[in-house]
């Protein structure tokens, strides 16, 4: 495969999981924002999704709407879904020989809703959720079509590769976030907070399924760190990554290979090898900071040795 | 309103062909009922007698079809304005042309004849120069032509083949003649439009095109790619085969990808290949990749930086030595410029009895070179009766109609032409045939030109039954680019 093509792929993958990651964030904020009983603010929000700075971030704070439209169909913001989608489609628009065609058509449609003026007139006047579920459920159907129609082979690995790294940062980033936002204070135990929390990284059911007794921050930690059964865990990214990555081995390139199998395996025993209390006596904050600098690394390997091409 | 109003309401222009209407006393103006369903060619009766089985409604429902499933499919091309990019459509007519099985088989003697004499003619051009000495065609006609390469002078390409694929572009005089209007031989673009308008036509008239015997034109990639397959200077079972694209901003990406998928092969920018030792290698994540055939979709002039233009981006530095040692075959061949020149073309019906010993089946259109001073007076002398193209341009670019050009418009285009005579010629307005269009719940006819598309290997010339046809959509217009408002159209040829 050209390493262009395999680069195009990995970060096609990167956006739509950036932009199902941020569409859900949305919602269960904007659900959050409705229910009066907590103090809510939008600012982890921006601070997780974009660049917005600090005096930006707490104009918005308490807009709703203004951040809706900055997060969603922006055209200043890199990092609204809009750019996000529109970068998605032109990686994929460069590769459409290496996608099958439905998935191809799939991204294109998502591009055309997302800049349809009318969706963004109705996430300005309507409900919102109603909208912001359009758009999942767009991705919802690249996901499905990326199942259903493509062949298992190098590009499918790429594609994979991309998606779970993705995952892995933003996972680590959420966490931490969520947590800074109340000065890593463990003893908190606003129900609430955890609940859109786990809500927005479709992790609540489990929760609940999982521990039974109330809400605990320890748990959240464990879960979303830990928990091999849970999709969007750090420990399950790093699986799914090591799993599509060991697919490249081949007669070629072994020397690139076995450097960034070393550096995927031991993120995946860091984090196997950890327990709450292990992270706890690290610090959260720095713990998850390793693992994103980690993940970062292997993403620069892989440019270095699989898709420089210039 | 019910459609049989819709085809009343249909006019052809006088001292015009209709492609639908044969109108034996040319009055022009409306006819009654009766008599426009008798004048209905034989080929259009199953087309028409759909149309009459559909309400206004339906039929605006299948333009809005056809119209979003080109947009789903991002079969678009991007106009940049205020910085960021609109996806455009070519507009598409709804109603297909359609080409008896007798005027096809015409056509593709036509074409077959005369790109047999072109192949020899740059065969010749490049070696032995035959032609040029016998006095057939000028040398100063060849020598000034900025597209004849010297760099491809004395070397021989892979089975004598220069063009591998060609697009030539047909049009129908006031009585019906099949006319040469021009031929692409360099990378003649739109193949895809022909494959993708079939699709939509299945789409939008169900049924239709088994009712009315209509050949299928699905074969065209395997042909091709069977032609560049067998080009491969390596004899290895699998030889690497690729498009190279000028990248997603140009207007015909689209084209590239569907063709590379098509085949099955990869799609390649100039960044993606590398030259060592003089053969072609591609960067894959597995390492470097010989490369056998190149489907380039590059101009000559960017093709090579070291050897053409210094400052494109879009080629590969080193690629024209690769190509002279014979270690990669590059189709369309570099240099087939000189044949498709519109002052060369001229020349073409010469060519044709020199090296065929034949008669010239399709005719050329009548053509005057300004470079000649007497051709030149003349057409100076009637200006509103001619076109005037600048012969190494396409698309339309660089052209005057006459006819509706201003008397300022004309002088300052005289001045230009006086600069340079030999970069021009001109041709006598050619009233180009109509066919119906479907506008705003009518039918109405606009002109239109024919561009089928042949494929030629070591096996022989091929032509797929159908081509593109392009419309000229303003009314009145006779120009079919799609760069001057110019839309498509499916095109029918029908079995026997």
């Amino acid at each position: 495969m050209l390493s262009r093509v395999a680069d195009s792929l990995y970060w096609m993958s990167r956006y739509m999981e950036r932009t199902d990651g941020i569409l859900r964030m949305l919602r269960i904020n904007y659900a959050s924002s409705q229910d009066d009983i907590q103090e809510f603010s939008w600012k982890p929000v921006l601070r997780i999704f974009s660049y917005v700075d600090e005096e930006g971030a707490t104009r918005m704070a308490h807009n709703t709407r203004a951040v809706l439209q900055y997060m969603v169909t922006d055209r200043e913001n890199s990092n609204s879904v809009l750019n996000i989608i529109t970068r998605a489609r032109e990686n994929a628009r460069s590769v459409q020989d290496h996608i099958t065609k439905e998935l191809w058509q799939c991204l294109n449609d998502f591009y055309h809703t997302i800049r349809d003026e009318k969706l963004n007139h109705d996430l300005q006047r309507e409900d919102p959720i109603s909208i912001l579920d359009i758009l999942i459920k767009q991705g919802m159907i690249y996901f499905g079509t990326l199942d259903v129609t493509m062949a298992r082979g190098e590009g499918y690995a790429f594609i994979n590769i991309g998606k779970y790294l993705e995952r892995g940062v933003q996972s680590a980033d959420i966490l931490d976030v969520k947590f800074s936002d109340m000065n890593y204070d463990f003893a908190k135990t606003d129900t609430t907070y955890w609940k859109y929390l786990l809500l927005s990284i479709s992790g609540y059911e489990l929760y609940l399924k999982t521990y039974r007794s109330g809400f605990d921050a320890r748990n959240v930690v464990e879960q979303t760190v830990l928990n091999e059964d849970f999709p969007r865990s750090i420990l399950y990214s790093a699986g799914q990554l090591h799993r599509y990555f060991e697919r490249l081995k081949g007669e070629r390139n072994q020397e690139a290979f076995r450097h960034i199998d070393f550096m995927i395996g031991k993120i995946k025993s860091k984090v196997r090898y950890s327990t709450v209390e292990s992270i706890m006596a690290q610090g959260l904050h720095t713990y998850l900071n390793g693992i994103k600098d980690d993940l970062y690394q292997v993403g620069i390997a892989l440019n270095q040795h699989y898709f420089a091409y210039t | 309103m019910h459609t049989s109003e819709l085809l009343n309401s249909y006019t052809v222009d006088p001292g015009t062909w209709d492609e639908m209407y044969s109108e034996p006393e040319r009055t022009g103006g409306s006819l009654t009922a009766g008599q426009t369903l008798d004048s209905v060619r034989g080929q259009y009766r199953g087309v028409v007698d759909f149309m009459q089985q559909m309400s206004i409604e339906e039929l605006n429902k299948k333009e809005e079809l056809a119209k979003r499933l080109f947009m789903s499919q991002g079969i678009t091309f991007t106009v940049y304005s205020s910085g960021e990019g609109i996806e455009k459509i070519f507009p598409f007519d709804i109603i297909p042309r359609i080409i008896t099985a007798a005027e096809w088989k015409y056509i593709e003697e036509g074409i077959r004849q005369r790109l047999k004499a072109l192949n020899l003619f740059l065969k010749d051009v490049y070696t032995n120069q035959f032609i040029l000495k016998d006095g057939i065609v000028p040398v100063e006609m060849v020598y000034s032509c900025p597209h004849y390469l010297r760099e491809m002078h004395g070397f021989h390409v892979p089975h004598d083949l220069y063009v591998h694929i060609a697009g030539i572009d047909l049009i129908r005089d006031h009585d019906g003649t099949f006319c040469i209007l021009e031929d692409n031989l360099r990378t003649p673009s739109g193949v895809s439009y022909m494959l993708e308008n079939r699709e939509i036509t299945k789409r939008l008239f169900p049924d239709l095109l088994p009712g009315n015997n209509v050949r299928s034109v699905t074969d065209y990639p395997n042909i091709l790619h069977r032609n560049l397959v067998s080009l491969s200077p390596r004899q290895t079972a699998h030889p690497t085969v690729v498009v190279l694209t000028p990248g997603i901003y140009n207007s015909a990406y689209f084209e590239h990808t569907t063709l590379a998928r098509l085949m099955g092969v990869e799609l390649v920018e100039g960044r993606d290949l590398v030259i060592d030792n003089h053969r072609v290698y591609m960067k894959t994540t597995s390492g470097l990749q010989q490369v056998d055939v190149i489907y380039r979709r590059v101009d000559d002039e960017f093709l090579d930086p070291l050897v053409f233009n210094p400052d494109s981006m879009l080629g590969v530095a080193g690629i024209m030595s690769a190509y002279r040692k014979g270690n990669v075959a590059i189709v369309n061949a570099v240099g087939n410029g000189v044949a498709d020149d519109k002052a060369i073309y001229t020349y073409v019906p010469a060519m044709i009895r020199y090296y065929l010993n034949e008669e010239p089946i399709l005719k050329n259109v009548p053509t005057y070179q300004l470079g000649n001073a007497d051709e030149r007076e003349h057409v100076f002398a009637s200006m509103q009766k001619m076109v005037i193209k600048k012969t190494n341009e396409s698309g339309g670019y660089g052209m005057l109609m006459g006819h509706t050009a201003s008397d300022e418009e004309i002088s300052r285009y005289k001045m230009e032409i006086l600069k340079d005579p030999r970069q021009y010629i001109a041709q006598p307005i050619i009233n180009l045939s109509s066919a119906p269009c479907y506008m705003n719940g009518k039918l109405k006819p606009r002109r239109i030109d024919l561009r089928p598309y042949a494929l030629c290997g070591p096996d022989g010339i091929q032509i797929v039954p159908g081509g593109l046809t392009r419309v000229a959509l303003r009314e009145g217009s006779l120009v079919v680019n799609s760069s001057q408002g110019g839309g498509s159209k499916d095109t029918w040829v029908l079995a026997g």
